[in-house]
């Protein structure tokens, strides 16, 4: 401070007017781009190499040494191939809850290996011996299994397919084949009980299904199969 | 609105929806309800108004108390008679989240800390560690260590320049002592990789050797620096308003201090030249020659003007540390996974706001068993609530700008 | 019906909008047009009765409607200036060098929910900024812009200019009280305890001018300074001119005295429950304050319109448009289009990648940038208040850079020194200031 009163604020205020007339320093961002050093690390960018192809192999190195979670992976997407998505698990809806099953602690349940979990096997017996195991009336003995369960579980296929003697492949060829057998419980085909709805059902899945219900609204009723669904 | 009721006739759970609280008590502004009851004598003294005297919320939405700090002021007039700060808004349970982390890990959780200075946030659990494992650090790790360390120690005294003004109510000092910070920060990012949370301190180095873009962004800041630095000051050292409001306020005196366990800038202003660089040497600063200052009127002026030296001696040491430079490794040989042998370690170190420590115990899994963190800016805050009561309201904001809290560290 | 409502269905918004418009405008064109051949003789011989109402009228209007540009300007040169000094661009995107930025914002505070807390005294919260406001605004009503050019020029003018800035402390008592917010009341009692201790130092410091002009009509003052730079009462009254400028500073709650609105200590004062337009009556009243002030400052000190130097003015102009008769009109048909085509012809002989219609258009914009000049040179040759309106309004934005410059720069005081301050500096100088000046006239006049 200094002896006359009022010279300090004098020389600030005479400060701030150089500093009027100064360069200003503001970057101006849109205009100029933003300078971004080599090492700059607050980006998560995969890496592709010189053929066009991800070098990601999803071997989840990366994900385990992040310490707060925000590197996630999985997903496949609507051609069957597998989809990395990056970021924190709960911004993307398949894996919420497995995300939420896992902070818990608690085992994750994979909606792959469903198709191929224990069920109870009785009434296929009781059907293939209704039927004598012969592989010839194989459709009725698949329109039975059906009936009885609600869809085919792939286990009831492997019974079918050990009781009569016939291949596997050409059980489920022949299921496939026609439209009024499934493979999935009527509910996740619906896709209006979200209730019934898996948590994890993959991409593609979920996909057909969407179209599917908007091609029935918008075609109407008129062009159904047998089953009732859009061929 | 004379009314005899204390608040805590309130039920502390009542909803507006409740028909026993009326609209008086509903609107709920001419008390403050504390949460329960009062647990102490104190809650039920603080919570009791005499005649004249009313209570202010300041925060936890206020502009200028450095984050999510809430004070309940009781105020007479402008005279603030009482407070009562309330903590814990910011409380992320740190501590516990190191403890489920591995050694590694738990440094990055150390840097949101104190946002302001991070490297100090990084550094002390960083040599805890060390300890632990019984690492040498390459010494030119440790040179790099003190160069950037000291770069950040002056963004945030620069920092606190602004923050000091613009609550006491100068708009320009904070645009220019950012466009300093911006530069230091622009240029640790090109050290480390980040701009405020740089996470570059590893056990056993550094993560990165110096480049060339971090050296080049340095040399062309540290020709100006000083020049910079002073210029800045001009305005406000000088300036009578400034002086006459910091002045003279909120003194504290050296015993008072001691037995607040302060530290760093806020004890050495009252004439105390303890630094934990010089009293219980560290990394290579017995190595450099560098002053302590101190100051012995305690107030705030003193305390920004002693900041303002410090920037000056960092800048000293910064010049050292180029100059010294070695050659060799950044990075000590390790494992990838570290498990230090059972054991405990204490590592103290001194930043811009004081002593930053790490008490790590190792249980000799991956992960730390017990891992304590002091933190300067939580025990600073608590003498606000011994500085304020006689001053004015305006004084309060002073008060505590000046001891350069950081609620992010006083919460962790 | 239904053609109506089809044609109505195939109408595009601006046509709905059109189609409801200029009916409308019909209708009241044609009911005013009844009107006046109804009443309008009887109305016009009222007027012709009571000229002083009228003029009071039309001056309260355009000193009303006058406010809302003023202060438009102010807040971006507050924003530019600051900006400036902080080493930063400030506004730079809504119009040339972000000179629409004010404006933008006064729409946005029109378009913002106009919000009343719960537990407000909603008569006294609405009222609150009408009384800022109008407070104002009255008592721009006394200030001379340039010779002619006042709203009414009362003998009692500095009093009344003093009462009616008296008046501010009322509306912001009233929104700090009525806000029920424990901030507002603080920033209301801050108000009032800082504008009743500065209204005496300001008084007094202006009663040595008043002793020197012989009036406290703020005309007869101004015309009191005529003359050169040296007839100004600044030299005269140096230290009542400080005076003045540190109290009328504090009257105007700018930094460093802007203690009812600290945003650092109390949030935003008085005005932090309100919201919408009525915040911006504040805002607005806040940023008038400033022109008022400086406007003030520079009629009492700084000789108001008159020049800082004997300008030989008015100046004769030998052109009389009347003379021409029908060449008038010929001219005015006839001038522009000759004026842009020439203006524009020799862009496009010169340059080949500028068309025809390009080179119009450059003549155009020429043409109107020369007739504007022209009519504004003719202006300031021939009427005497046009230049006094530059001046005056040259020397008060200088003062409103002044005061946006000392925010800039300066701290905030604290409450107590400002008081302080008041009473223990500013009154004794200005009571020094008032019994020298007295001394000196009743010395030399003897």
């Amino acid at each position: 401070m200094s002896l006359i009163p009022g010279l300090g604020i004098v020389r600030g205020m005479a400060l701030t007017l150089r500093r009027f007339f100064q360069p200003k320093v503001t970057h101006l961002y849109p205009e100029l781009p933003a300078e971004i050093s080599p090492k700059f690390r607050g980006r998560l960018q995969l890496l592709y190499d010189e053929h066009g192809t991800l070098k990601c192999e999803t071997c989840f190195q990366c994900a385990q040494a992040c310490p707060i979670e925000c590197i996630d992976m999985g997903g496949v997407d609507t051609k069957g191939r597998y989809a990395v998505h990056w970021g924190a698990s709960e911004t993307y809806g398949e894996r919420r809850e497995e995300s939420a099953l896992r902070r818990a602690g608690r085992t994750v349940p994979d909606v792959a290996y469903e198709h191929w979990s224990p069920i109870d096997l009785g009434p296929v017996d009781a059907i293939l011996h209704e039927a004598d195991h012969d592989p010839s009336r194989l459709l009725e003995i698949l329109g039975a299994t059906q009936a009885a369960y609600g869809y085919l579980p792939v286990a009831a296929l492997k019974r079918i397919s050990f009781g009569t003697g016939a291949w596997y492949a050409m059980i489920y060829g022949t299921a496939t084949y026609y439209d009024h057998l499934r493979f999935e419980p009527p509910a996740r085909l619906a896709g209006s009980d979200k209730a019934a709805t898996p948590a994890l059902g993959s991409g593609r899945q979920r996909l057909e299904v969407d179209y599917l219900a908007g091609l029935e609204q918008a075609i109407g009723s008129g062009s159904k199969g047998p089953a009732g669904r859009v061929r | 609105m004379t009314t005899t009721r204390t608040p805590f006739d309130i039920p502390a759970h009542a909803s507006s929806d409740d028909p026993r609280v009326t609209l008086d008590e509903q609107l709920g502004v001419f008390e403050p309800i504390p949460p329960y009851p009062p647990r102490t004598e104190r809650e039920a003294e603080f919570y009791t108004l005499r005649d004249g005297e009313m209570f202010v919320n300041m925060g936890p939405q206020h502009p200028s108390t450095h984050g999510v700090l809430r004070v309940v002021l009781k105020i007479d007039g402008e005279k603030v008679v009482d407070l009562d700060p309330v903590l814990g808004y910011l409380h992320r349970g740190v501590e516990k989240l190191c403890e489920n982390a591995d050694y590694h890990q738990a440094i990055c959780y150390m840097d949101p800390l104190e946002y302001i200075s991070s490297l100090f946030c990084e550094w002390s659990p960083v040599m805890a560690f060390e300890k632990l494992l019984d690492v040498q650090v390459p010494r030119r790790a440790e040179y790099i260590r003190v160069l950037s360390g000291e770069l950040n120690r002056i963004a945030s005294h620069a920092l606190f320049m602004g923050w000091f003004a613009l609550d006491l109510g100068g708009l320009t000092p904070i645009l220019w002592s950012f466009i300093e910070r911006d530069e230091i920060v622009e240029m640790l990012a090109a050290l480390t990789g980040q701009r405020m949370l740089f996470n570059y301190f590893r056990i056993g180095g550094v993560n990165g050797d110096l480049n060339h873009e971090f050296m080049s962004r340095l040399g062309a800041w540290m020709s100006k620096a000083t020049a910079h630095i002073d210029s800045n000051q001009a305005l406000l050292n000088e300036n009578e308003i400034f002086v006459r409001r910091a002045r003279g306020l909120g003194v504290i005196d050296t015993a008072t201090a001691l037995q607040m366990c302060m530290t760093g800038p806020n004890l050495r202003a009252t004439g105390v030249p303890f630094d934990i660089r010089r009293a219980h040497p560290y990394s290579i600063y017995p190595e450099l020659d560098f002053d302590i200052p101190s100051r012995t009127e305690g107030d705030c002026l003193a305390r920004y003007l002693l900041r303002m030296d410090e920037v000056r001696q960092s800048l000293r040491i910064i010049d050292q540390c180029l100059h010294q430079m070695p050659d060799g490794p950044v990075m000590a040989k390790l494992p990838r996974l570290i498990r230090p042998r059972p054991g405990r370690a204490y590592a103290a170190i001194e930043g811009p706001r004081g002593q930053y420590a790490t008490y790590a115990i190792s249980d000799g899994t991956d992960q730390p068993y017990r891992m304590r963190i002091h933190d300067p800016s939580f025990i600073h805050l608590q003498s606000v609530g011994l500085l304020t009561p006689g001053n004015l309201i305006a004084d309060t904001m002073a008060i505590m700008a000046s001891l350069d809290p950081i609620m992010g560290g006083v919460d962790k | 019906m239904t053609v109506v409502g089809r044609t109505w269905d195939r109408l595009t918004i601006p046509g709905k909008i059109l189609a409801v418009v200029i009916p409308l405008g019909a209708a009241l064109t044609a009911g005013l047009a009844i009107l006046i051949a109804v009443v309008g003789g009887a109305v016009v011989q009222f007027l012709a009765d009571n000229l002083p109402l009228v003029r009071f009228v039309v001056a309260a209007t355009i000193v009303l409607l006058m406010t809302i540009p003023s202060a438009f300007l102010i807040i971006y040169m507050e924003m530019k200036v600051i900006a400036l000094m902080n080493l930063r661009y400030g506004p730079d995107r809504v119009g040339p060098f972000g000179s629409a930025l004010s404006v933008v914002h006064g729409l946005k505070v029109l378009m913002k929910e106009d919000f009343t807390p719960t537990g407000a005294d909603v008569p006294v919260f609405t009222m609150a900024p009408v009384v800022v406001y109008m407070s104002s605004v009255l008592s721009l009503l006394v200030l001379p812009f340039a010779p002619g050019l006042f709203g009414q020029d009362f003998n009692i003018g500095l009093l009344y200019f003093f009462a009616m800035g008296g008046l501010t402390v009322v509306g912001l008592l009233m929104a700090g009280w009525s806000s029920f917010n424990k901030y507002s009341l603080l920033g209301g009692l801050r108000s009032a305890a800082q504008i009743v201790s500065y209204e005496i130092p300001l008084t007094l410091s202006v009663v040595g001018v008043i002793l020197l002009a012989g009036t406290m009509s703020l005309n007869q003052i101004v015309l009191g300074q005529a003359g050169s730079l040296f007839d100004w009462y600044l030299w005269r009254q140096p230290l009542a001119f400080v005076v003045f400028f540190i109290a009328v500073t504090a009257e105007a709650n700018r930094t460093p005295f802007d203690l009812t609105e600290a945003d650092s200590e109390i949030v935003a004062g008085f005005a932090t429950e309100y919201s919408g337009m009525r915040f911006g009556f504040f805002f607005f009243a806040e940023y008038v304050n400033v022109f008022i002030a400086s406007g003030l400052t520079v009629a009492l000190f700084l000789g108001g319109w008159n020049a800082p130097f004997n300008w030989p003015w008015p100046v004769t102009v030998g052109l009389d448009p009347g003379g021409l008769g029908i060449g008038l009109l010929l001219l005015l048909a006839i001038g522009p289009p000759l004026a842009i085509v020439v203006l524009g012809l020799p862009f496009y002989l010169l340059n080949s990648r500028i068309r025809f219609w390009q080179a119009l258009v450059i003549g155009f914009v020429l043409f109107n940038v020369v007739a504007v000049g022209a009519v504004l040179g003719l202006a300031f040759l021939s009427f005497d208040w046009v230049v006094g309106l530059l001046w005056f309004m040259g020397k008060t934005y200088a003062f409103v850079f002044t005061f946006v410059w000392m925010r800039g720069t300066l701290p905030r005081v604290r409450i107590d020194q400002l008081m302080g301050f008041a009473w223990k500096w500013l009154l004794p100088a200005a009571l020094l200031n008032l019994f020298v000046t007295a001394l000196a006239i009743l010395v030399l006049k003897r």
